[in-house]
């Protein structure tokens, strides 16, 4: 080699390795994760159409539905700039819809599809930057085709439930007005296999979910597909008829974000007290095993538990959906699924299992459970383990005997009925004199005066809290239930016993769980007041409490 | 005659070393008594989160690294019986000697307690830790390399019978010198084992011993390249025929060691990462300075050597010699400054005070003066008269 | 060499005493340390912590530690993320804004006394001793001050004393050993009104962590922090959100600080037995090659030299030969004339 070649090699790797080493010096900083940079919407649509076809070949594209709508409806532009017309309604509404898919009706080949999007989203883009507008890309595939920790957006989308004032709203918005008559089967329908049609039966109306899941079958939409073909489609016919209906606040979204956004879901007028939906639904109901599971010798030999009352229009009045409750169905429980042996409908699970399980919103126990966790319930319900089997006692709460109530001719709704009144809640604890006025703890005073309390106020809070709430006055079986609030574990008593009386060295080998007598007091007072989310006392203001002792 | 007495009459104290050299031993004067009255904390930027600096980066494992050159010359020379770099032993010892010795000397800086340093060998026993390995090793080595070093001190004081004597013990000090070497070097890489959660996954490595040792191969062949290329320069008067005349072959020989053991230690890191699946890493602003590491200063002047030996461009091996001891700095920086503690903020992270650093530049020039008394007086670059062909 | 029954039955009796006397070995294997049985540690409930630092002024207090700058009933001190510095044994800090939390959470740092510590294993006097109470003591003492065990701290915990010239320290949570040993308990656990350090043996605390996270699943995240982070610690951790979320680093693995150099360590033995043979072996080897060379360069010179005479022997003969050979034709020749010479001067006479 020459050695000129040679001097000049070495420089220019000296040159390289030195400008690498400049551009390495941010080394030392190490990169911060990705946090508030990034932007959260409702709007935000993967397009990944393509999969269905094979593998991908780029990365999925982010596009935001709403930022378009807002950019195309600045140059007068509506939906069918984009979606185009579907002959078959997918709903029984008379109009034709508009297919949710981009400027196509049918997906056909992935040649097809690649360009449909490729040539409609660029030609519209380049259209609107030679107008001189503000628009997408229009070259470089890597700017639309992100790579996944390139894009400085995230998925922020809730799903809307149609709760009751929503689908009253909903009633009275699609009423015939002349005839005064409710037009359900605007929405609900069902789908006949043999004429392969869909139909109105009225009386069986339920949830949409209850057909549509999450994915698209055979013939059967997906639930994302349904509620924008039903919803969105609606609401963009009538806002069509009459535009001023959306500054009125008086009509659905068609933006993302109007359904999808939790700061717009917020927004949605909200109507208390709204009329009971009429289905046919009984009042009460007699939760028992069916007579036709069981078999003559079984009714006789069999130890069934008693019967269970249950105030349905009370729990529908409690609770925002049916569909709570009646999570594939509004029938009974035991009708078709739950068994009491169980059966394949109800996934093997039986009765006592769907009516019991802690852990799910949708059983009696598991919804119970979750109310407990409101603040007025917090303060004391948070300290009450859980994971434990259930108090055996406590079954008696809710399956009564119904002797002396029924009759062989009552029907088991009269008999439910009958069972309720029977049951007594318990609205009110002891009598005033009875409760301690003020309580001052000085047991441990070190550093600090005897912490002095409203004793017989705080009770009288929670009676207050609690004495309009049907499940807390009934599952409150005594007057001293709500003392056990803080003095725990203990039977209800008129006089309950100190905390010092349990509560003394910290760390008892004998004793793992127990807190100290000061442990005890912060925990359970400081526990309460944070669980309840009460403003004062700080937990940290010492002096609150008790005042530091003049040294 | 004439000339000699208008020389002896110019020599006057005010040389340009001198005076360079005299105001860095002033300002490292100075250091030490606000280094022993104000405590640490006065003079360096260290921290509770970064307890180690560039006393110990460089200082201790860049001084040990490049002192390697002591080792494997007399192991070269020795043991592997290849007499034509004989006369690059003295040179090479001498280096290491003052080298080691400057490592304890910068150690009495850095501990909090510097009379206390016997304590782990005298008083009591750390054997769990690696340090106290890298600690006896140095002390035994340290030894052993003021008595490889003592002939050429003893020829100059006329002490023949002990001279003599401790020659005798030349292969067993040696073989003992490579062992202790081989034992510290790569405790010296051990000790960042510890610290699995603080290094960079690309430096940490269960190899970390393996890597400092190999690497101090090749860190003290071209050391002993680069002091041979400074002496030449300013100790020229003190070679003899033998030295010069061996020269070459020492050049030649020692880069063509160094290059072959620089290979071997890129594939030794290829595989390191490999290991430990580690590849993703080498896209980050990390991996791009770790690539510039194993790319640039230990592929480079591997490649480098290997041409230049061909080439027969001695030129080329002493700037590759240089290039590959600035290689052996950035390493040894690397693994215990800048790829430790990389999960810290920025904030929190170490850049040495000046105090610091001035307290390493006057370490280095106490090292050149005694190397540059030694050299002027004693038998190192030439034999002595008396005790020619007696080795 | 023959020998008698009875010093063979002597030598018999004398190996079977020796094997009585040795004890059992084990292999530096598989060997696990579960902890000293009645350790001591202390659960630190971040559910239970309001950040009002008591624990910090008793800590302060108890081992007279100076006066910090600002008071400990200052709450804006939490504002910012603090370390255990030269004079601070514990700190709290203050966690906002972590997803699932209702409101900020509150941590204690301090050492986390680790069933086989870093600094222990790290330091080369054996200044830290793993008590059988369960705190890691340092031992001033013996401190050289190489600050070792910083670096090989995983949870960043010990501080020095950089400004302090001639006896700086190393700095670290104590446990309160001498109030442990005394039967007390450690300053900051006494203190906390909120129980939010439970005090007692380690695998009772673990038994209490289980429990509580059992009890109330929704309210604490599935993990004990320290059951087994670097071979375990006494000072554990339950939290109602992730730890990462308040800087406690989850990635630092199982294994204990002690295994990670043990396998370096290990080497040492290794290449004091193996190198002085390797090396010696060499020397050996070059020593004989040397040898051989100069047996070879011998040899060859006396070949060469026994050729060299060989060959002058050879010439020198020819040489005479054809001397002999001249010199006999010479004689001849002579011979020859003096005949002629005699036969002529015979016919003159006759004639």
């Amino acid at each position: 080699m020459h050695k000129g070649n040679l001097r000049l090699g070495m420089v220019a790797i000296l040159i390289i390795i030195g400008a690498v080493a400049i551009c390495t010096i941010g080394s030392t900083a190490v990169q911060e994760p990705r946090g508030p940079s990034q932007e959260a919407r409702a709007d935000l649509i993967t397009i990944d159409t393509l999969k269905t076809f094979g593998d991908i070949e780029r990365p999925a594209v982010i596009f935001l539905h709403d930022l378009h709508t807002e950019a195309l409806a600045k140059q007068d532009k509506d939906c069918k700039s984009c979606h185009l017309e579907v002959k078959t309604p997918p709903s029984l509404a008379k109009k034709n819809a508009l297919s949710v898919k981009f400027k196509r009706l049918k997906d056909t080949s992935r040649k097809q599809v690649l360009n449909v999007y490729h040539t409609e989203c660029i030609g519209c883009h380049k259209k609107s930057v030679k107008s001189g507008q503000k628009a997408g890309p229009v070259e470089r595939c890597g700017k639309c085709h992100l790579e996944p920790d390139g894009a400085h957006v995230v998925s922020d989308r809730h799903p809307i439930k149609m709760d009751k004032s929503l689908h009253y709203r909903h009633i009275e918005a699609t009423k015939d007005k002349a005839k005064d008559k409710t037009q359900c089967g605007l929405c609900h329908h069902k789908y006949d296999e043999a004429k392969e049609k869909l139909y109105y039966a009225e009386g069986k109306e339920g949830s949409c979910l209850y057909c549509h899941g999450d994915r698209t079958e055979k013939n059967r939409m997906s639930i994302q597909l349904a509620s924008h073909y039903s919803c969105v489609d609606c609401h963009r016919r009538r806002q069509a008829k009459d535009p001023t209906l959306a500054e009125k606040n008086e009509i659905g979204p068609i933006k993302c974000a109007g359904c999808h956004d939790l700061q717009e879901q917020r927004k949605i007028k909200v109507i208390k007290d709204v009329p009971r939906i009429k289905r046919k639904q009984p009042d009460f109901a007699l939760s028992q095993p069916k007579e036709k599971e069981l078999s003559e010798k079984e009714k006789q030999d069999l130890v069934l538990m008693d019967p269970v009352p249950f105030d349905h229009k009370a729990h529908e009045a409690n609770n925002e959906t049916c569909r709570v409750c009646h999570h594939a169905s509004l029938e009974s429980c035991s009708e078709k699924c739950h068994s009491l042996n169980g059966q394949k409908d109800g996934d093997f699970i039986k009765l006592a299992q769907a009516m019991h399980q802690p852990q799910s919103k949708r059983s009696c126990l598991g919804c119970h459970n979750d109310r407990q966790q409101e603040r007025a319930c917090a303060g004391c319900h948070t300290f009450i383990k859980k994971g434990a089997g259930p108090d055996i006692s406590a079954c008696e709460t809710c399956h009564m005997k119904s002797e002396g109530m029924a009759t062989a001719e009552m029907k088991p709704e009269d008999i439910a009925r009958e069972m309720l009144k029977a049951r007594n809640p318990v609205r009110e604890t002891f009598k005033d004199d009875d409760i301690p006025e003020k309580v001052v703890i000085k047991t441990l005073s070190d550093q600090y005066e005897g912490a002095e309390f409203p004793h017989r106020k705080i009770v009288k809070t929670l009676v207050k809290k609690t004495k309009d709430n049907k499940l807390a006055t009934y599952y409150h079986r005594e007057k001293g239930t709500l003392c056990q609030g803080c003095h725990h574990r203990s039977p209800p008593a008129k006089k309950p016993p100190r905390c010092s009386r349990c509560h003394g060295r910290p760390f008892d080998q004998n004793s793992l769980s127990r807190p100290g007598l000061k442990g005890a007091y912060h925990i359970q007072c400081l526990g309460c007041h944070k669980a309840m989310n009460l403003e004062k006392p700080k937990p940290r203001d010492c002096k609150v409490c008790h005042k530091e002792k003049k040294k | 005659m004439m000339s000699e007495e208008a020389i002896a009459g110019n020599k006057s104290l005010f040389t340009p070393f001198n005076l360079v050299a005299g105001i860095i031993v002033l300002m490292g004067v100075l250091l030490t008594i606000l280094r022993f009255t104000g405590g640490l904390g006065a003079i360096t930027n260290l921290s509770d989160n970064n307890p180690w600096g560039i006393w110990i980066s460089f200082d201790l494992l860049c001084g040990v690294a490049l002192a390697a050159g002591g080792y494997t010359t007399s192991a070269a020379c020795y043991i592997f019986g290849l007499k034509k770099y004989h006369s690059a032993v003295r040179p090479a010892i001498l280096t290491a000697f003052l080298g080691y010795a400057l490592v304890v000397l910068a150690l009495h800086y850095d501990v909090g307690r510097p009379w206390r340093l016997p304590y782990p060998i005298f008083v009591q026993q750390g054997t769990t830790s690696v340090l106290f390995e890298v600690g006896l090793c140095v002390f035994l080595y340290l030894t052993v390399l003021l008595i490889e070093y003592s002939p050429a001190a003893l020829e100059w004081l006329g002490l023949k019978k002990v001279r003599n004597i401790v020659v005798k013990l030349t292969l067993v000090l040696t073989i003992f010198g490579v062992i202790l070497s081989t034992m510290h070097q790569s405790s010296l890489g051990a000790l960042f084992l510890i610290a699995p959660s603080k290094v960079h996954p690309l430096w940490y490595s269960t190899y970390l011993p393996v890597f400092f040792f190999v690497s101090s191969i090749f860190a003290g062949l071209s050391m002993v390249i680069f002091e041979s290329t400074l002496s030449h320069h300013y100790f020229h008067d003190k070679m003899d025929d033998t030295h010069l005349k061996e020269n070459r072959h020492v050049t030649f020989g020692f880069a063509k060691a160094a290059c072959w053991v620089l290979g071997g230690y890129f594939v030794m890191k290829v595989f390191g990462i490999s290991m430990d699946n580690n590849w993703h890493y080498l896209g980050t602003s990390y991996g791009l300075w770790f690539l510039v590491e194993i790319l640039g200063f230990v592929a480079l002047p591997c490649f480098l050597y290997a041409v230049a030996v061909r080439e027969k461009n001695v030129r080329l091996i002493k700037w590759t010699a240089l290039w590959t001891v600035l290689g052996i700095v950035v390493n040894r920086f690397n693994v215990s400054m800048i790829a430790f503690n990389w999960q810290l903020p920025s904030s929190e992270r170490y850049f040495p005070h000046w105090m610091e650093i001035g307290v390493t530049v006057f370490l280095i020039t106490v090292f050149i003066i005694a190397f540059r008394f030694i050299a002027k007086r004693m038998p190192i670059f030439y034999e002595h008269p008396e005790y020619r062909d007696t080795h | 060499m023959s020998i008698t029954r009875r010093r063979f039955l002597g030598w018999m009796g004398a190996a079977g005493m020796g094997l009585t006397v040795g004890r059992p070995a084990n292999a530096a294997g598989n060997k696990n340390f579960s902890g000293y049985p009645e350790s001591i540690g202390v659960l630190h409930d971040m559910t239970r912590c309001i950040g009002c630092r008591k624990c910090e002024a008793a800590c302060n207090e108890i081992n007279k530690l100076p006066a910090p700058e600002q008071p400990f009933d200052d709450l804006s001190v939490l504002d910012n993320k603090r370390r255990t510095d030269a004079t601070t044994y514990t700190v709290v800090n203050r966690y906002d804004g972590i997803q699932g939390a209702d409101g900020p959470i509150y941590r204690k740092v301090q050492c986390n006394h680790c069933q086989e510590p870093a600094c222990a294993s790290a330091c080369f006097v054996r200044a830290f001793n793993k008590t059988e109470k369960g705190a890691v003591t340092y031992d001033a003492s013996v401190c050289v001050g190489c600050r070792y065990c910083m670096i090989a701290c995983p949870f960043y915990v010990p501080a020095y004393e950089y400004n302090e010239p001639l006896e700086p320290r190393i700095m670290k949570c104590t446990l309160c050993y001498p109030r442990l040993m005394d039967g007390k308990l450690p300053g900051c656990v006494e203190i906390c009104p909120k129980e939010a350090l439970t005090f007692g043996k380690r695998d009772d605390l673990i038994t209490i962590a289980r429990e509580r996270i059992r009890s109330f699943p929704e309210q604490y995240v599935q993990h004990i922090y320290g059951e087994h982070e670097m071979g375990g610690t006494n000072w554990l951790y339950v939290s109602g959100v992730p730890f990462s979320a308040l800087g406690m680093r989850e990635d630092l693995g199982v294994t204990p600080a002690p295994k990670l150099t043990s396998g370096a360590l290990a080497s040492v033995p290794v290449i004091a037995g193996l190198w002085p043979v390797l090396l010696t072996g060499i020397y050996a080897v070059s020593k004989r090659k040397d040898k051989i060379a100069a047996q070879e360069r011998r040899q060859a010179v006396k070949a060469a030299l026994t050729q060299a005479s060989a060959d002058a022997e050879s010439k020198l003969s020819k040489a005479l030969e054809q001397a002999e050979l001249k010199h006999k034709r010479l004689l001849e020749v002579e011979v020859k004339k003096a005949v002629e010479e005699a036969t002529a001067n015979n016919e003159e006479e006759n004639s």
